[in-house]
């Protein structure tokens, strides 16, 4: 593979990030061409959204729109969203039903597929102008995706090479994937977030279970996540992707205080004036608290406490990124169930009490590390060095490494040491 | 005529007056850092909700905050004081655009339904001002002993697309 920067990875266990990665645009360029334009398969939406023949919704792989379809016989399509004629959008809705979709700008017409249907005036006017005789309408259909399903997941990748999804995810993720989405989902609506900074910055957080504890003071006052809970990480086997799982289980409260003996931040003390919040029956009888699992490159899906919650990170530029949240329940919940989760959307989206603030680190890191000189890296060794694998402790930044070593061998960037 | 005659389409001057001042009194508070004071614009089993636009409009239940007493509305002012890590702002609130009715829904108590525009800019710590978020503020308005409270607040984002977080109330 042709290097996309000239530069060299610093650290060969990935325990250091150069903060170059956060800034350079000829690297966020090439993360379109390499990661979103890969052999990767690409979050789009769910098939929630499109029950019905000829319901769309637009959704994006990196910053290209794409409209995804449902077909009348029920299968899902997805392509760019540009006419095969001159680029124009062609759809302006982001949500919507139509068994075809036509361009704005010379009504050209394209089926579902992305099919070329029609051509106004392709004839000419009265015998002038017109398309060339040469003209071959199934040479000019929409640049379209290859499509996957899973569990009511829907996916795309622009790669012939990506492998099938349960292969491309591994079997450690698919269990969770299973877990959660083992009966039909139900909507309960989207939350948005423009976060000023770069996009892997949020998939650096939501791999890390070091800051939970730490920045999110409400989180471990309330006993949803604290280090001493039974907690994982789970990687796949590129370790691109990973799972991060708490339960409420082995631990004492006499362990909690010790370790934050020295935090002046956690409060023993603290309790809610209405903790109506917390009395909400749990979903699973398995005592998982926290489950969040990230997809490479850029998606997280998991579960706090009551909630469920697909959150697509997508780019917006180098140093910006939309958090575009779904939320839902199951569509066997009853009327208690799903008001429990409204509750508990408290925790969650750009007014949560656990979510604002990675919101906050993501902004705060990126300030911290725009101007910093070239030669500087991040430090990430808590969970140790060496080799990159599976921890049973929540004391890690070991998924961090993980990702950062797919990253780099999906971008071909050089790291000496390592053959790559 | 008063606002309770039951039934009655139209409202008192003073009514309207007193509720826009209310609604004044709200936004003075937020923007003066008086946090504490917030919750108790509220009856003690008040509703104050934050709505996306964009779920009002597809009837998608989710709210960005949901809190229905007075208790969870002062657990948020704990938080933002002792817990919350976000970027310090100044905000400046500006309403508009308010229009009053009687809740006849309510005849026997003193009631009100009013709707409002706002626009909340946030300025930061180097004295730089963004416009963070316009929208409607959705009421329902009672008269709690000799002071009107809200009933519900519910707060409609047409800037949806969050600029990173929603920490203070807006």
């Amino acid at each position: 593979m042709s290097r996309v920067v000239d530069r060299l990875w610093p650290s060969q266990d990935f325990s250091q990030t150069p903060y170059w990665a956060f800034r350079d645009d000829e690297l966020y360029r090439a993360e379109g061409e390499r990661l979103f334009r890969g052999p990767h398969w690409n979050y789009l939406c769910v098939e929630a959204e499109i029950p019905n023949a000829g319901d769309y919704v637009v959704g994006y792989v990196g910053e290209t729109q794409v409209v995804i379809n449902r077909l009348e016989n029920g299968d899902v399509t997805a392509f760019i969203n540009s006419c095969a004629h001159r680029g124009a959008q062609l759809v302006r809705n982001l949500r919507g039903n139509s068994l075809s979709h036509t361009c704005a700008y010379h009504q050209w017409c394209f089926d579902l597929d992305g099919s070329l249907l029609g051509v106004p005036q392709q004839r000419g006017v009265k015998g002038c102008g017109g398309m060339p005789k040469t003209f071959d309408k199934g040479a000019h259909g929409l640049h379209r995706l290859r499509v996957t399903r899973y569990k009511g997941l829907v996916f795309g990748t622009f790669s012939d090479e990506t492998a099938p999804f349960a292969d491309y995810v591994g079997p450690e993720l698919i269990a969770q994937i299973d877990r959660i989405f083992d009966r039909p989902i139900k909507l309960l609506g989207y939350y948005r977030q423009r976060v000023d900074a770069n996009w892997k910055l949020y998939l650096e957080n939501v791999k890390d279970p070091y800051h939970a504890g730490l920045l999110h003071l409400f989180h471990v006052t309330f006993g949803i996540y604290r280090p001493t809970m039974s907690g994982k990480v789970l990687m796949d086997k590129t370790h691109g992707s990973s799972v991060l799982r708490t339960a409420d289980i082995d631990e004492n409260q006499a362990e909690v205080d010790a370790i934050y003996s020295d935090s002046a931040k956690y409060r023993p003390d603290y309790s809610l004036r209405d903790p109506s919040l917390f009395d909400v029956k749990p979903d699973y009888p398995d005592r998982v608290t926290n489950m969040i699992m990230t997809i490479f490159p850029n998606l997280m899906l998991g579960q706090v406490a009551n909630t469920f919650q697909i959150r697509h990170v997508r780019p917006k530029g180098r140093r910006a990124f939309e958090l575009y949240w779904t939320y839902f329940g199951f569509a066997d919940d009853d009327d208690v169930a799903i008001e429990g989760k409204l509750r508990q959307s408290n925790f969650v989206g750009p007014a949560g009490y656990i979510s604002l603030e990675d919101g906050e680190a993501g902004r705060l890191v990126q300030n911290g590390v725009e101007a910093r000189p070239d030669g500087d890296c991040s430090t990430i060794q808590m969970g140790g060095l060496g080799p990159i694998g599976d921890q049973d402790t929540l004391a890690t930044e070991v998924a961090v490494r993980g990702f950062w070593e797919h990253y780099t061998r999906s971008m071909g960037i050089a790291v000496p040491g390592t053959g790559q | 005529m008063t606002s309770k005659n039951a039934g009655s389409a139209l409202l008192a001057k003073d009514d309207y007056r007193a509720v826009n001042a209310l609604l004044s009194a709200y936004c003075r508070c937020l923007d003066t850092d008086k946090l504490e004071a917030w919750p108790d614009f509220f009856v003690a089993d008040g509703l104050y909700k934050v709505l996306s636009r964009e779920n009002v409009e597809l009837g998608l239940p989710a709210p960005l905050v949901y809190y229905y007493s007075r208790g969870m509305m002062q657990d948020r002012v704990t938080a933002i004081r002792d817990a919350l890590t976000y970027e310090p702002v100044y905000t400046r609130h500006l309403t508009s655009g308010l229009h009053v009715e009687p809740d006849n829904a309510a005849p026997d108590a003193a009631a009100f339904v009013a709707r409002s525009d706002f626009a909340i800019y946030q300025t930061t710590e180097e004295g730089v001002t963004r416009l963070f978020s316009v929208g409607e503020y959705q009421d329902r308005i009672v008269r709690d002993g000799d002071t009107l409270r809200f009933a519900e607040r519910t707060v409609v984002m047409d800037s949806f697309g969050v600029q990173n977080l929603i920490a203070i109330p807006l």
